[in-house]
Formats: C-alpha cells, sequence, structure tokens
C-alpha cells in the first residue's frame, strides 16, 4: 500500500518538524532578510497564478502549493 | 579608553508596566513598556537593544572594523556600501543640502585642532586652515551602491547614529506590539501612543537628565512622536573672558557665536528632532528664532 | 547660500526622513490606498493554441492588520488543439463539436481541432484577517465564466503562529461547482463520431459559430463538485531560510470528461476506422505533498520546490521548480527558472482503441493524461521605477514530451508519430504601482 506509508511518512516528518522546531527560528529583531518581500514564499503571486493556470491546463497535476486551481474548463 | 560596559539587559517593574535598562552608544538606554506581560516586555526590550547595539558596531567611528571605520580608513578609494548605509548617508546629504552646507558629516576632523576641555587652548588659524580642505560633503561621492571621499577625509555619523537607533527601535517594537511604549536613548527619546493610566489617555512626562544640565532639567510631555536634545555645557573653550562653544561653523573652522548651552526639539520622527536640535545650534544666537520661524516646538538651555 | 524657508525645510525634513526609515511617517495614507498588480502575458504554441492573459490584483491593507485581495483575470485563447486522434496516412474528416461542419486533417499530421476560441472572465476575492493569539484567518470567493464553462468557489483558511512567529500551521478547505455546457451537448461517450456527408459539406472557415445539437449529444450540460484540503506548516529555520510542507487532497466528482476529445479505432494494420468520444470516471481523488525552501545569499536568493501528486486514476507526478533570483545594482534583479515535470499515464489512458475487442469502461487518449515529462526554462528581469513602482519582464520556453506508455502501434500506425512533442513560448510583463 504506497498512499499508506506515504501518508505514515509525511506525518512522522510532520512530527519531527513540530516537535524540532522550538529549537529552530529567529529572533524578532533578526528579521531583515526574512521580512524581505523577495524572500516570501509566494513572491509574485501573479507569476504563480499564471504558472498555475498554464501547467494546470496542460498537465495532468495541480495543487500542492495552494488550492488545486481550476475555475477553468481547460482540462 | 573607558572600558566598554557590559552589553546586558536588566527589567524592572514601573509604574503601569516595565522599564528595560542598558547601554548602548555610550548612553544609558531605556525602554518603557506599559504592559502586565513582563516577558512581553522583555522580549520589546531586548528588540531595541539589540538594533542599538547593531546600528552601534555599524556606524560607530571608534570601531575600526565598524562601515563608518572601514570608510574612514579606506578614504580615496571607491567603497561598496550596502541599502542601509546608503540610505543613510543619503540622509546626510539631504540634511547638508537642507542646512545649507552647516551641517556636514565630514567636519568631525576639526576635533583634531579643537579640543573642548574647558582650557584656553586655542587652536592657530593656521592649524584650522590645514584641516579645512579636507571637509566638504560636496567633495565626496555617493551612489546607491558606493561612497567615495577624498583622501584625508572622514565622516562622523555620530550626530544621527543614535536618533536613528530610537526611530528603528520604536519600529520594529511597533511590529510586535500594540502597548504603549517609549524609548529613551540618553535623552533621545520617541513614543508610539499615549499611555493608558486608569482607563485615561495619558502623555509621557519625561525629564531630560542631561548630566551637564544638573540644575535645568528639561521636562517634556508627549503622546507620540520624538524628542531630541543637541548641546554639551561641559564642552567648550574660554580664552580673554571669552567663551568658545564647540558648536564649529565647518564653513570658518570656529565656534558659533553664542549658541544655547543645549537645544530639546520635538518632531514626528527622533531623527528629525536630532537635526533640527544640532541645525539651530548651528544658528548661534539665532538658535530660538530660527526654530520659532520654523514653527517648531522646542526647550532651549542658555 | 540661504537657509531653507520654513514649510520647504519641514516637508523635506519629511521626505529625507520617509527615504530612511521607510513610509513610517506616511504609513497612515499609504495604508488608505490599494496597492496594484498587474500582469500581462503571452502563451504560444508553434502551429497550436496561443492564448494571452491580463491580471490586475489590488490589495488594500485596513488598521489591524486586516486585508482585502480583488482579482480580475481576462484571458483568450484561440487556435487548435489535439482532438485524441492518431495520425494516419491518408486524410481524415471530423465532425465539429457543434455538429455542424466538418474539419480535416491532412496525412502524417496529428489532427487538431481548430475549433477553439474562447474567452474567459474570472473574479476573485480574498479576506484575511488576523485574530487574538497568534491566529490567523481567511475567507474567499471565486468566480469565472468562459463560454462553454462556469466555476463558483468559496474557500477558507485558518493559520496559527506559533515560537516567535518562527512556526506556522495552517488548515484551509475550498468548496467548487463547476458547470459545463459545451458546444453541441454532452456527446455519449464511448460511442462513435458520426460523420455524415449529409450534414454539410466541408467548412473551411475554421469556425463553429452555430449553436448546433451535435447528434451525439445525450445532454446540454453537466457538472462537477470539487472539495479541497489543505494543510501546511512553515518554518524559519534561521535568519536565511525558511521552508513549508504542505499536503492537500481533493476530491472531484461529476463530469471530468472532455467533451472534445476523442480517439481513433484502429483495425490490425493501424488504419482508422471510426472515432469515440472519450470517458472519463466521475470521482478523482487527488494527494499532493509539497515542499518548498528559500535561502538568502548574500547577493541572491533561491527558492526552491518539489511536489509529488498522485491519484486514483493511476497518475503520479514529480515537479521540481528552481528560481534563482541574482540582485544586481539598483535594485535590479535576473532571475533564472528551471521547472521539471513528469507524469505517469492515467490507467484508462490509451492512444487508440482497437476493432474488434471488447470497449473498456474508460478511455481517454488526451495527451495530458499520457505518460509525459516536461520542461520550462525562463529567465525574469525586474527593475524598480523612479517612483516605487516595479517593472518586470519573463521569457520562458516550455517543452511537453509526450512518452509512449507501452502501446504498440499496429500497422500503419507505426510510421507515425502519435506522440508529438509540443513547444511554447511564454512572455510576460508585470507592473506593480
Amino acid at each position: 500500500m504506497k498512499k499508506s506509508h506515504l501518508l505514515k511518512a509525511s506525518l512522522v516528518m510532520l512530527s519531527i518538524i513540530l516537535t524540532g522546531c522550538s529549537s529552530l527560528g529567529v529572533e524578532p529583531w533578526e528579521r531583515d532578510l526574512l521580512a524581505k518581500d523577495e524572500m516570501a514564499l509566494s513572491s509574485a503571486p501573479l507569476d504563480a497564478a499564471l504558472d498555475d493556470h498554464i501547467y494546470f491546463s496542460k498537465e495532468a497535476s495541480s495543487g500542492g502549493r495552494s488550492f488545486g486551481g481550476g475555475g477553468c474548463g481547460c482540462n | 579608553m573607558l572600558k566598554k560596559p557590559s552589553r546586558t539587559i536588566k527589567s524592572q517593574p514601573r509604574d503601569a508596566g516595565f522599564l528595560i535598562c542598558f547601554h548602548a552608544m555610550a548612553s544609558p538606554c531605556e525602554v518603557l513598556i506599559d504592559t502586565d506581560d513582563e516577558n512581553h516586555a522583555r522580549t520589546l526590550g531586548a528588540i531595541a537593544a539589540h538594533e542599538a547595539w547593531r546600528i552601534e558596531d555599524k556606524f560607530s567611528r571608534y570601531l575600526s572594523h565598524s562601515v563608518c571605520g572601514q570608510l574612514n580608513a579606506n578614504a580615496g578609494k571607491r567603497c561598496a556600501i550596502d541599502k542601509e548605509t546608503y540610505l543613510l548617508l543619503k540622509f546626510a546629504d539631504d540634511c547638508y543640502q537642507m542646512s545649507a552646507g552647516l551641517f556636514d558629516i565630514t567636519s568631525g576632523i576639526l576635533r583634531k585642532a579643537w579640543h573642548f576641555d574647558g582650557s584656553d587652548n586655542i587652536p592657530s588659524s593656521a592649524q584650522i586652515s590645514a584641516l579645512l580642505p579636507l571637509i566638504g560633503w560636496q567633495k565626496t561621492t555617493l551612489t546607491e551602491t558606493s561612497f567615495q571621499m577624498q583622501q584625508g577625509m572622514e565622516i562622523d555619523l555620530g550626530g544621527l547614529g543614535k536618533e536613528y537607533a530610537v526611530d528603528r527601535s520604536l519600529q520594529l517594537i511597533n511590529q510586535q506590539t500594540d502597548a504603549p511604549v517609549l524609548i529613551n536613548f540618553g535623552g533621545d527619546l520617541a513614543a508610539n501612543k499615549a499611555r493608558v493610566i486608569q482607563h485615561k489617555a495619558q502623555p509621557w512626562q519625561i525629564g531630560i537628565d542631561h548630566p551637564s544640565f544638573k540644575k535645568q532639567q528639561v521636562v517634556v510631555s508627549i503622546t507620540t512622536g520624538a524628542v531630541a536634545t543637541s548641546g554639551d555645557a561641559n564642552r567648550f573653550l574660554l580664552k580673554n573672558g571669552k567663551r568658545y562653544s564647540h558648536i564649529l561653523n565647518v564653513k570658518t573652522g570656529w565656534p558659533v557665536d553664542n549658541p544655547p548651552s543645549a537645544i530639546t526639539v520635538a518632531a514626528p520622527q527622533c531623527i528629525q528632532a536630532g537635526f533640527l536640535a544640532t541645525l539651530a545650534l548651528l544658528q548661534g544666537e539665532h538658535a530660538e528664532s530660527f526654530l520659532h520661524a520654523q514653527g517648531i516646538k522646542y526647550w532651549a538651555i542658555r | 547660500m540661504q537657509l531653507k524657508q520654513s514649510t520647504q525645510l519641514k516637508s523635506l525634513l519629511t521626505t529625507a526622513t520617509c527615504a530612511l526609515l521607510g513610509s513610517t511617517t506616511t504609513q497612515a495614507n499609504e495604508l488608505e490606498n490599494w496597492q496594484f498588480d498587474t500582469a500581462l502575458m503571452v502563451y504560444s504554441e508553434v502551429d497550436r493554441v496561443s492564448a494571452a492573459e491580463a491580471i490586475i490584483a489590488g490589495e488594500r491593507t485596513y488598521d489591524n492588520d486586516q486585508v482585502l485581495n480583488l482579482k480580475l483575470t481576462l484571458d483568450a485563447l484561440t487556435g487548435a488543439s489535439a482532438n485524441g486522434a492518431v495520425a494516419q496516412p491518408h486524410v481524415q474528416t471530423f465532425t465539429r463539436p457543434s455538429g455542424k461542419g466538418q474539419y480535416q486533417a491532412d496525412a502524417n499530421t496529428t489532427p487538431l481541432d481548430d475549433t477553439f476560441k474562447d474567452t474567459r472572465v474570472q473574479l476573485t476575492g480574498q479576506w484575511t484577517q488576523p485574530l487574538s493569539d497568534g491566529y490567523t484567518w481567511s475567507v474567499g470567493g471565486n468566480f469565472s465564466k468562459e463560454f462553454d464553462y462556469m466555476s463558483l468557489s468559496g474557500n477558507t483558511n485558518i493559520a496559527k503562529d506559533f515560537n516567535k512567529k518562527n512556526t506556522t500551521v495552517s488548515a484551509g478547505i475550498a468548496l467548487a461547482f463547476d458547470q459545463i455546457k459545451p458546444k453541441g451537448g454532452i456527446p455519449d461517450p464511448l460511442t462513435p463520431m458520426i460523420i455524415s456527408d449529409l450534414i454539410s459539406g466541408y467548412d473551411d472557415e475554421g469556425e463553429d459559430d452555430d449553436d448546433g445539437i451535435n447528434p451525439s449529444s445525450i445532454a446540454s450540460s453537466d457538472n462537477k463538485t470539487t472539495v479541497d484540503l489543505l494543510f501546511g506548516v512553515t518554518q524559519v529555520i534561521n535568519r536565511r531560510m525558511l521552508v513549508q510542507m504542505n499536503y492537500s487532497f481533493s476530491q472531484v466528482d461529476g463530469y471530468m470528461t472532455d467533451p472534445y476529445k476523442i480517439l481513433s479505432v484502429l483495425d490490425i494494420n493501424g488504419i482508422s476506422q471510426e472515432y469515440r468520444y472519450e470517458k472519463r470516471p466521475d470521482s478523482r481523488q487527488k494527494h499532493a505533498f509539497y515542499l518548498q525552501t528559500k535561502y538568502h545569499f548574500e547577493h541572491s536568493i533561491i527558492d526552491a520546490s518539489y511536489r509529488f501528486m498522485t491519484d486514483d486514476w493511476g497518475i503520479n507526478s514529480h515537479t521540481v521548480d528552481l528560481r534563482y533570483r541574482i540582485m544586481l545594482a539598483g535594485d535590479h534583479y535576473i532571475e533564472p527558472h528551471l521547472r521539471f515535470y513528469k507524469q505517469a499515464a492515467a490507467d484508462f489512458y490509451q492512444p487508440f482503441l482497437n476493432q474488434g475487442t471488447a470497449l473498456p469502461e474508460f478511455a481517454s487518449a488526451d495527451y495530458r493524461i499520457g505518460e509525459m515529462d516536461t520542461y520550462t526554462l525562463g529567465i525574469k528581469y525586474g527593475m524598480p521605477m523612479k517612483s516605487g513602482q516595479k517593472l518586470a519582464f519573463r521569457v520562458e520556453y516550455y517543452n511537453q514530451a509526450p512518452k509512449n506508455a507501452g502501446f504498440t502501434q499496429p500497422g500503419v500506425l507505426a510510421e507515425q508519430q502519435i506522440y508529438e512533442s509540443i513547444d511554447a513560448i511564454i512572455a510576460q510583463v508585470s507592473y506593480s504601482f
């Protein structure tokens, strides 16, 4: 059962990250780089929206980064 | 050299909140936070302290590894600068333009001739004339990524650094809290909002205790905005009955006549207040009328 | 030299301070205003589809950090698209989706339906607001309409910050209702395309404007519903690095067949005997695992992501996306982009049907659900404008290479290219003000 293995592995990873995270991170005054617009996870939302539309209509996959696209009859 | 004070942060309860104390930029520094949550207050105080220390380390001319130290050591060469340094130098450039050349961060080199130790040790005209060619912001070249001045020149951001640290610290703190906060770095201060005491909005009342004005304490009252003070009554020379102030005219290299001992100015941002206070002192005996004409709130000590 | 006049000095000082400390002094005013991002993109495949898409997005931040996002998207599509039939050594004739008129494919070429011409309008709105205790809540809606399609969706999301905002955990749900009203109606799946010389002659205008009813139609419209769940963790690693991990689940029920796609039915010699409309299952469950990281070097930022998607149609896919932003003088930047994508074929994908064998329950020859590798190579150049606006240009090359998932090509088909690769160019201009 490939899928349940994957699910299990990701849950384990998630718990490692959640318990390990208290030692990670920065103090508020160390956010000089992270605070930049270009360090945002989606720093170019329109590029991402256009790309999502292209790849949603040309490939069989969607989702992951955000909600799974859609809203068009292209696929 | 004095031993550098250790970088520790102390916190103590104080009327409506907490007082965080530390030492930075050769001054006692305080952050007052109106909150019940001591941990929150400590976090905010630490933000201010780390920002003050960061700016001190980056821009102090006394530190050879600071940006300022490096620019001075490499005078004559074109030096790469980061964005923050550019913005600060650009602000100094704006100050130079606004003051018609009176406010000049390259003028610190006059300290080589003038030692304001209360003595009668007036430098000779020759000593000053020798230094004048090394002064002049217009001889520097500033771009967004580089800075170049002539060999032998020096810059000193001491006149802006502490005020800049106050503004930056308050900015960082405002990102983390809604609580009323007052920052006071050695008499340069800024507040984000009125404090609430017994359900009433109250201004912050601060006595500015400059060590040199023991008898005349300036008490200012602000809700938001900033206050900065310029002047030092202990720094002067006295010869043949004439008092020489430590406020130097960069164009002549000589002290301006009869400035107030100190001026405290209110402005929205601390760095604005600091610049206006210095600019007022540079007007000498016209300091008060200058500020009055500009419609700026001030407190002068003569 | 004269000292500046009083009013001038104050305003000069305000301007100078703004430059130094950011917008603090004018924050109150700026926050009242909208921030707009716009983009215009052209997508063009060699000999096939061309599309133009324009977006204007506005963001307004209110007091207390509430944010309203509104977005309007317009796009137009023209050109020809593969209809699913395989190339043949002879000219092939197909009925247009309306049932009126016909189009032809030359010998030895992939049959393309040149009917495609569509425009789409999409409106999106999202409201985000902080709650107490580090929670942020968001709610949004989306409406999209094109000639033959309508989509309506809503979503809500909750996020919580922990550990000095270094860790953010979020969960969201989105529901969508889509309705398709294809030209000519919904064709009866897996039944032969009726090609009658009596309907009309060969129509060479490449258009299909009549609201005719395809004789194969069994309904005028159909619909589907989608439920999406999204769970995410974002973690700041250090001053330079952050990581995001998402899991998303999607359940789609309803009509997912492409009404315009057909399959060739071949005899043992590989000669096409007829064409049948495709049929896909009416349920699909997708799982996607997404990992993204950003790292800030001294003068550059790397943005890397990987996605694994798997679904109960048997499609597994891997996507790797890399962007490397190099900061240049004066806040200009250049950003190369690389994307690799690999997918396995859906269980019911087959490039053609065989005459004389029983019809499968589901079948589609749409290359987009077949085995395929794609890659994208791109570059973006961005620069600030005089008063804070931003301008950026992007050019990308996109290649799709469908693969044979293990099907043997009988008779004459062995000579035909049925997994034709597709090249496309993407060009985009973005402007923010």
